[in-house]
């Protein structure tokens, strides 16, 4: 596969929420959407299986697709990615095993009611909990809310897709 | 009464932004230091006018109704003022 290809597409509907500080299902305008509130850590979480042309040479990239509920266009959200890979016959379903979280700081977006999509280059190894091709996998998505430096927008961040990319 | 402790602040701060997101209510150029002064200030505000509000109060009303009446009393008045504005 080369740079800059489509991994893996997730949407607010592909959501696996946890028991606890989830993200919560929305639509607006019949979108549907994942707000995360601004003043406590909310998370989504997404499963997927890598396929098998990611080439693993770098890594991947993530782009979100996002907006505010309250049409900010100042401040930032404090974005958090972490890989999870599951691996066969060793992965225990009743624990979590996610890599460090990966930042994004992403300013809001630019005007009104508008949306906007931010990256995050993501290096292949640990950092991906060295997922590789054809590893089944999850990813959580969290905004760090109480982040008193980074994340500063006012309102819900709303969360429309997530698109990996081959880097 | 002294005014609100940080976790009551911080509970109207929350709900204040989750209300205007579920509505996607604009909230101007603030940032969430914005909101919080401005929550700070009203606090403040009530608490240094608490004395003054009460004694603009006429009888028998300052002194039969409890200050949960009175309060009461100040938003239903303060929430109508704003809806027919």
């Amino acid at each position: 596969m080369a740079s800059g290809d489509t991994l893996v597409v997730f949407t607010p509907l592909h959501n696996e929420p946890p028991a606890s500080a989830l993200a919560t299902l929305d639509t607006r305008n019949a979108r549907p959407c994942l707000d995360f509130d601004a003043d406590a850590d909310e998370e989504a979480v997404f499963s997927g299986i890598m396929p098998q042309h990611y080439a693993d040479t770098t890594g991947v990239t993530i782009h979100i697709w996002w907006g505010s509920s309250t049409d900010q266009t100042t401040g930032d959200v404090d974005w958090e990615f972490a890989f999870e890979r599951i691996i066969s016959e060793v992965t225990d379903l009743d624990a979590d095993s996610f890599a460090g979280a990966q930042n994004l700081d992403a300013d809001a977006p630019g005007g009104g009611s508008i949306i906007t999509e931010d990256t995050l280059a993501i290096t292949k190894g640990a950092n991906m909990d060295s997922v590789v091709a054809g590893d089944a996998f999850r990813l959580k998505v969290r905004r760090d809310a109480d982040d008193g430096v980074n994340d500063d927008m006012t309102g819900d961040a709303e969360l429309y897709a997530i698109e990996i990319r081959e880097t | 009464m002294a005014v609100l402790t940080d976790a009551d602040r911080k509970a109207i701060y929350a709900e204040f932004m989750s209300d205007a997101s579920s509505v996607h209510e604009h909230l101007g150029d603030m940032l969430k230091a914005d909101l919080r002064a401005l929550i700070n200030a009203v606090d403040q505000w009530i608490d240094d006018n608490q004395a003054s509000f009460n004694n603009a109060l006429p009888e028998p009303g300052k002194t039969q109704l409890t200050t949960q009446q009175k309060v009461k009393l100040f938003m239903a008045v303060a929430k109508r003022r704003w809806e027919v504005s």
